[in-house]
C-alpha cells in the first residue's frame, strides 16, 4: 500500500471531526472519499499531509511513518495536494504559480541559487519548459503570463491541479476538483484525470460530484468522522439510497 | 503526465528564473542608471571637498545598504519593527571588543555582522510562528528590549550615554567612503541575487500563502528565519562599520525612532521595488542635507507630510512612479512603431 491511514481521529474542543477512520490507497489506484458536508473529508487531507496535527492514529506513506511530519516534509516525500478553497500565489502570474511549485525536481541548494552556478541554471531552464508542459496539459497555455487572481474560477481550480503536479506527486490529494465549474471544464477535468489514471498516477479524490465516481477505482463513503462503507463504484452507487436515507437526500448526485 | 515529469535536466538555455526577455525589457534603463551612478559615486571625491558632504554620502551609503535590508525581508512578509536594534547588535558587537579588548576594526567589524546574523536567526525562530500585525508588534518589543539590555549594560556598553573611544579605521574621510560605498555596492548586488532568484521566489511564495507554500515544498518557517538572518547580516555589518567611522556606539541612534526613519526610506522610494529604498534615502536624506539645511528642525514634519502624499497619490513609492511614466514611453514607442509598419507596409 502506498498510503495506510489507521485509526485516525482529530478532535476539536468536543468536536469529532474525524473519528478513528481508516484508508487505503494502493500505488497506481483512483479512490473516491464521498461524504455529505462536515463529513471530515477536508479535514483527512489536512491530517494526512500534516496542515493539521492529529489527535491520535498513525498515517503511514510507502512504509514510513508521516504521522507527524511538517506539510512541507510530507510534499518533499511525494504526496501533492490541492485545497478545497483553493489559495493561489495570487500576485505571481499562472506560469510563476507553476515554476515555484518546482521545488523539489530538480532541487538547487542555496550555494547553487546565491551563484547562479551551471547546475542552478540548468534547472530552471528545465523547469521553464517542464511549466510550460504542465500549463499545456491542464489548458492553461495561453494564459501562462496572466496573472493568478485575473483566472477565471474553473482555471484558477485548474492551476492548482498544476500546481500540485509541478511537485511531481507519486500520490496527488484533491479536494472537490469539480466544484464551482461549468459542465464544459468538468468535462475537461475529468479527461485530465482520466489521463493520470492512465499514466499510473495515484489519486484519492475528494468530490460532491458523482461523475467522479465513474474515474475511481474504489470508493470510500465517510460520514461524521466515520468509514460508513467502502467498495466499487457501482457498489456504492446502488447502496447511495442507503446512504441518503442516512443522511438526508441531498448530498448524493 | 509521469513521462513528462520524468526526462531528467539536461537542457541548457540562458533563461534562469525571471530572465525571461519580457522581464529584462522591463527593467530597463534601471541597470544602466544604476552603472552610470555607480561610475559618477566611485569619481566624487575627486570633485567634492568639503568634508561635511562627504560625511553626508557615507550616511547615505550605510542606510541605502539598511533600507535595503530591512526591504528584502519585507518579502518574506515580514515587517520587522526592530530594524534598528539589529544595527545596534552589529555596532555593539563591534564596539565592545574594540574599546575593551582593542581587537582590531578588521575582526570586530566581520564579528558585527556575524553577530547579528546569528541573533537574528536566532530570535527569528521564535518570531517565525507570528504572522502579519503580530509579528510588527513582536519584533516592535523586541526592539525596545535589545535597547533596554544595551543601556543595562553598566561600563561595558556606556549605558545610556554610549560606548565612546571606538578605533577609528582610517584618519582619512576619503577612505571611509569608499569602504561604505564599496559594502554598499557588494550588499546591493547580494540582495539583488537573493530577491531575482529561486530563493525571492521562495520568499514571496511564502508571504502570499504559507499554506500553499508548504504544499509545494517550502518550508514557512525555514524561509522566514533565512530572510531574517540575511537581512541582519548587512544591517549588522553596516551598523558596526559606522560605529568604528563615528567612533562612538550610543543606544539613542539603534532605537525606534531610527527603526521609523528606515521604514519611511523604503515607503517614500517603493516598497515594493527594487531600488526603492535607495531612492527613498536618497530624497529623505541627500536632498535635505544638501539643499534644505535650515528645515532640519522641520524635518520630521516635512516627511510626515511627504509621505502622505505619496499614500494618497503614488502607493508604489516613487520608484512605482518612474516605472509607470518609462510604461507610458514604452507603450507609447510601441503604438508608433505599429503606426509605422501599418503605414510603411
Ligand atoms: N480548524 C477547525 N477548527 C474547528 N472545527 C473544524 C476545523 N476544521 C474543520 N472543522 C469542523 O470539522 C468538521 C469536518 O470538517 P471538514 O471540513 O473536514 O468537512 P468536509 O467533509 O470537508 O465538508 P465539505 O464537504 O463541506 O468540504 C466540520 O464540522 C467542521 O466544522
Ligand atoms: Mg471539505
Amino acid at each position: 500500500m502506498l498510503l495506510e491511514v489507521e485509526h485516525l481521529t482529530k478532535n476539536f474542543g468536543g468536536l469529532s471531526a474525524v473519528n478513528d477512520f481508516d484508508i487505503q490507497v494502493a500505488e497506481g489506484e483512483i479512490v473516491g472519499l464521498i461524504g455529505p458536508n462536515g463529513a471530515g473529508k477536508s479535514t483527512v487531507f489536512n491530517l494526512i499531509t500534516g496542515v493539521l496535527p492529529v489527535t491520535s492514529g498513525r498515517v503511514m506513506f510507502d512504509g514510513c511513518d508521516i504521522t507527524r511530519r511538517q506539510p512541507e516534509q510530507v510534499a518533499r516525500l511525494g504526496i501533492g495536494r490541492t485545497f478545497q478553497l483553493n489559495p493561489l500565489f495570487h500576485e505571481f502570474t499562472v506560469l510563476e504559480n507553476v515554476t515555484s511549485s518546482f521545488e523539489l525536481h530538480p532541487y538547487s541548494s542555496l550555494f547553487d541559487i546565491f551563484f547562479s552556478t551551471r547546475k542552478y541554471r540548468r534547472n530552471e531552464a528545465f523547469i521553464q519548459e517542464k511549466a510550460h508542459e504542465i500549463l499545456e496539459l491542464v489548458g492553461l497555455s495561453e494564459e501562462a503570463d496572466e496573472l493568478a487572481k485575473n483566472l477565471a474560477h474553473g482555471h484558477q481550480k485548474m492551476l492548482g491541479v498544476a500546481r500540485a503536479l509541478a511537485t511531481k506527486p507519486r500520490l496527488l490529494l484533491l479536494d472537490e476538483p469539480l466544484a464551482g465549474m461549468n459542465p464544459g471544464e468538468i468535462k475537461y477535468s475529468l479527461d485530465a484525470i482520466r489521463d493520470m489514471r492512465a499514466n499510473g498516477m495515484t489519486v484519492l479524490i475528494v468530490e460532491h460530484n458523482m461523475q467522479i465516481l465513474s474515474l475511481c477505482d474504489r470508493v470510500v463513503v465517510i460520514g461524521f468522522g466515520k468509514k460508513i462503507t467502502e467498495g466499487l463504484p457501482g457498489e456504492v452507487r446502488a447502496n447511495a439510497e442507503v446512504i441518503s436515507a442516512y443522511f438526508g437526500a441531498d448530498y448524493v448526485c | 503526465m509521469n513521462e513528462v515529469m520524468n526526462i531528467s535536466p539536461a537542457v541548457e538555455e540562458s533563461t534562469a528564473t525571471g530572465e525571461t526577455s519580457r522581464t529584462k525589457a522591463r527593467r530597463w534603463p534601471g541597470m544602466s542608471v544604476v552603472g552610470a551612478l555607480f561610475i559618477v559615486l566611485a569619481l566624487l571625491p575627486l570633485g567634492i571637498s568639503g568634508s561635511y558632504y562627504m560625511h553626508v554620502l557615507i550616511l547615505t551609503f550605510v542606510y541605502v545598504a539598511i533600507a535595503s535590508s530591512w526591504r528584502v525581508v519585507s518579502i518574506s512578509g515580514q515587517f520587522n519593527i526592530a530594524i534598528g536594534a539589529f544595527m545596534g547588535i552589529g555596532a555593539y558587537a563591534a564596539a565592545i571588543p574594540s574599546v575593551w579588548l582593542h581587537w582590531p576594526p578588521w575582526v570586530t567589524i566581520p564579528l558585527g555582522a556575524v553577530a547579528a546574523t546569528i541573533l537574528g536567526a536566532a530570535l527569528a525562530f521564535p518570531f517565525a510562528r507570528l504572522r502579519t500585525i503580530y509579528y510588527a508588534m513582536g519584533t516592535l518589543f523586541l526592539g525596545y528590549v535589545v535597547i533596554n539590555l544595551i543601556t543595562a549594560g553598566g561600563k561595558t556598553t556606556g549605558m545610556s550615554t554610549g560606548l565612546g573611544g571606538v578605533q577609528p579605521l582610517f584618519g582619512d574621510r576619503r577612505y571611509y567612503y569608499y569602504l561604505t560605498l564599496g559594502l554598499m555596492i557588494v550588499s546591493m548586488f547580494s540582495m539583488y541575487r537573493f530577491e531575482f532568484s529561486r530563493i525571492g521566489v521562495r520568499m514571496k511564495a511564502v508571504s502570499q500563502s504559507h499554506q500553499v507554500a508548504a504544499s509545494v515544498g517550502i518550508g514557512e518557517r525555514r524561509n522566514r528565519i533565512l530572510a531574517v538572518a540575511f537581512g541582519s547580516f548587512f544591517a549588522g555589518l553596516m551598523g558596526a562599520v559606522y560605529c568604528h567611522y563615528q567612533g562612538v556606539a550610543s543606544p539613542s541612534s539603534y532605537g525606534l525612532g531610527a527603526t521609523l526613519w528606515i521604514i519611511m526610506y523604503v515607503l517614500v522610494g517603493g516598497i515594493n521595488s527594487f531600488w526603492g529604498p535607495a531612492v527613498g534615502v536618497g530624497i529623505l536624506m541627500v536632498i535635505p542635507e544638501f539643499f534644505f539645511r535650515d528645515l532640519k528642525g522641520d524635518l520630521p514634519y516635512v516627511t510626515a507630510a511627504i509621505l502622505l502624499i505619496i499614500a494618497f497619490t503614488m502607493p508604489e513609492g516613487i520608484v512605482g512612479l518612474l516605472k509607470l511614466a518609462r510604461d507610458r514611453v514604452f507603450a507609447r514607442l510601441r503604438r508608433k512603431e505599429v503606426d509605422l509598419d501599418a503605414s510603411g507596409g
